[in-house]
């Protein structure tokens, strides 16, 4: 029936999934305040945020292993609020995967075939047809305990997809795979996503694994979403203080709105003026604010250069990450400064630590956050 | 040259060889009066005591003459496994729920059921005569049953919700996920996973209704498990048909346990290769 309905219409434009005004407490303990969530049909959706966030909350919610207090959930238009987990078509990938272990792959993978009157042979075909698209067909005899970690999970995730599910729910999958493994499996995933053309929604801390697949990212924080958006756009222009700080290595300043003529911003921080080009919003003189740049924008300033915003900091520490070095440097006010560059200083520049550097970066490479959020300290 | 070599050996190995003797004289202490009980059974003696006078299968003779013990034996054989089973079904049942819900009386629950063990088995068989006669069901086999369930299923239960406890709770959750419902979850998942608990709960529970005698001894009749009967020929006079039951007993258990070897062990070791 998942097929029927799926085939009918085109995919990419409609919703799968709308989840609107989600809350859910244990106790005490908020786990979601409020959320709201859209996937569209054939979307790979990636809801990222710290552990703790309510991210695995949502996901159980949406599988149906635990209750929304609040908010209405709709499957393809069809409210499955009160619809029980075994009737619901969503599938969920553990972190550990669950794997049957007194069974083998083969009765894992048909478990959810075999659970009401069923043609054995229809049973077998489907199996196999699946086993292959996993790349398990030659593994379909073995017992659970010989498998490695990434034949465990593509067992688990043709046990979900046997059962041609609606919407593929995954909680960090690849988290107990290796580095190398996680590589493989994260394009494994993506490819598999495109085939089936079925919507994933991803849970992870990671946010390289939320960049590298997802179509679209959205980031939780304390069960509430911070920001949702393509993942160049989580990744060039956050919108929150969290989701800057979460999202890899940003530069975040403070400072008041001075000047706001002729299409730039001219802010006053503690280090000195920043000018912002190109930014859109109205912003009223002497609002304080929150400004983001992020550290592979920066980088040292030659001699006779201007036009830049610079800032003048002494080198604490560095860290050479393999493609790129990391320098951590600290303003004469006490701001913390983060440069990632591709190439590590030539020696014998003034580089030593303790020395003071004068970096700069471009007025478009700004980013103004939105007016300090109320629930930071 | 055979001397040097010897306290060579000796420096070498002496905590290893006395442990080895250690190990052996141990062992002798555990198995001489099994040794002794089986020899004497196919002795002429009258009196397990030396010297030996003669091969003889009287005693056997004997045993299926009277037909006392062996009908005891027929008796904890039946008795035996249903109550095992029983207290299995329950303590699986029992071990389910307090593992999985949480609901008011949770705690007094598992009390309860865990209370028989900790009672001493003479207040337990004194009490369980009491309300058995009042409610006619004493002074049968069946009411041995009943006693040995209430009494089995809180080892049996211990045991199960070991191994139940193990069980990731994510386990369950997959086969809700996958369309299965409780009942189903139960009978594929659970059960499943917890077959091994279950099947040492069994053992368990039926080695202690075999052996298990004080409660057997107030509730029985007529129709006594073997405990009570042997107990019975004992005070009453002095019968070396004791020692030919001892010896049918013995072998038994050895055969279910080289049975259980040779057939079940190797059949999982088979699954598992393959």
């Amino acid at each position: 029936m998942a097929n029927e309905s799926a085939s009918a219409v085109a995919g990419g434009t409609v919703a799968d999934l709308e989840a609107r005004g989600i809350a859910k407490r244990f106790g005490s303990v908020v786990a979601i305040e409020r959320v709201d969530l859209d996937v569209r049909r054939g979307e790979f959706v990636a809801i990222m945020g710290p552990s703790g966030c309510g991210k695995t909350t949502l996901l159980r919610i949406i599988a149906g292993l635990e209750r929304a207090d609040a908010g209405t959930l709709l499957l393809r238009g069809e409210d499955i609020g009160d619809v029980p987990v075994h009737r619901r078509s969503t599938r969920l990938i553990w972190q550990d995967y669950s794997l049957f272990p007194f069974l083998n792959v083969r009765k894992n993978i048909e478990f959810g075939l075999t659970l009401r009157r069923h043609d054995k042979k229809a049973v077998r075909t489907k199996v196999e047809a699946v086993a292959e698209l996993v790349h398990l067909d030659h593994l379909l005899s073995r017992r659970i305990g010989q498998l490695s970690g990434g034949e465990k999970q593509r067992v688990a995730i043709a046990r979900a997809l046997v059962t041609e599910p609606e919407i593929l729910l995954l909680d960090e999958p690849l988290s107990s795979l290796d580095a190398h493994l996680r590589i493989k499996v994260q394009s494994e995933l993506t490819v598999l996503q495109r085939e089936l053309g079925i919507s994933f929604i991803y849970v992870t801390h990671n946010q390289s694994e939320a960049f590298a697949m997802a179509d679209r990212v959205v980031v939780m924080n304390k069960g509430v979403v911070e920001q949702t958006g393509r993942p160049a756009e989580i990744y060039n222009r956050p919108e929150t203080h969290f989701v800057a700080e979460f999202v890899g290595a940003n530069n975040i300043f403070e400072g008041r709105v001075s000047d706001t003529a002729a299409g730039t911003v001219v802010v006053d921080c503690s280090h000195g003026t920043v000018q912002i080009a190109g930014h859109g919003n109205r912003i009223d003189r002497g609002a304080a604010i929150e400004l983001v740049v992020q550290a592979d924008k920066l980088r040292r300033r030659l001699d006779g250069e201007d036009g830049l915003n610079t800032i003048r900091a002494v080198l604490k520490g560095r860290e050479f990450t393999g493609s790129q070095v990391i320098y951590y440097l600290e303003t004469a006010q006490g701001v913390e400064v983060k440069m990632v560059l591709q190439e590590p200083f030539t020696e014998g520049e003034g580089t030593e630590i303790n020395s003071e550097l004068e970096l700069c970066w471009a007025p478009e490479d700004t980013v103004i956050l939105g007016h300090r959020d109320a629930r930071q300290p | 040259m055979t001397e040097g070599r010897l306290s060579l050996y000796l420096r070498e190995n002496g905590y290893r060889l006395a442990g080895r003797v250690y190990l052996f004289l141990g062992f002798i202490f555990l198995l001489l009066p099994i040794t002794f009980l089986i020899l004497f059974s196919f002795q002429r003696n009258v009196y397990s005591s030396l010297p030996l006078q003669g091969w003889s299968l009287q005693w056997y003779d004997k045993l299926v003459e009277d037909g006392v013990l062996f009908d005891a034996l027929l008796n904890s054989l039946y008795v035996s496994p249903i109550a095992a089973t029983a207290a299995s079904v329950i303590g699986f049942l029992a071990a389910y729920a307090l593992n999985r819900f949480v609901f008011p009386g949770r705690i007094l629950t598992a009390t309860i059921l865990i209370l028989p063990i900790l009672i001493p088995p003479l207040i337990l068989g004194v009490s369980l005569l009491g309300l058995l006669s009042r409610l006619g069901l004493h002074g049968q086999l069946y009411s041995i049953i009943i006693a040995h369930t209430l009494l089995l299923t809180a080892p049996a239960m211990a045991i199960i919700q070991l191994r139940l406890a193990q069980m990731p709770p994510t386990l369950e959750e997959a086969a809700w996920d996958l369309g299965a419902n409780e009942l189903q979850t139960v009978w594929r998942v659970v059960l499943p996973w917890a077959l091994p608990g279950i099947a040492g709960g069994w053992l368990l529970a039926f080695t202690f209704s075999f052996d298990e005698f004080i409660i057997a001894w107030f509730v029985s009749g007529f129709d006594q498990t073997l405990p009570v009967t042997v107990y019975n020929v004992m005070i009453a006079s002095h019968d070396p048909s004791l020692n030919a039951i001892g010896t049918i007993v013995f072998g038994l258990l050895l055969l279910t346990l080289l049975g259980a070897e040779l057939l079940i062990i190797p059949l999982f070791m088979r699954r598992r290769r393959a």
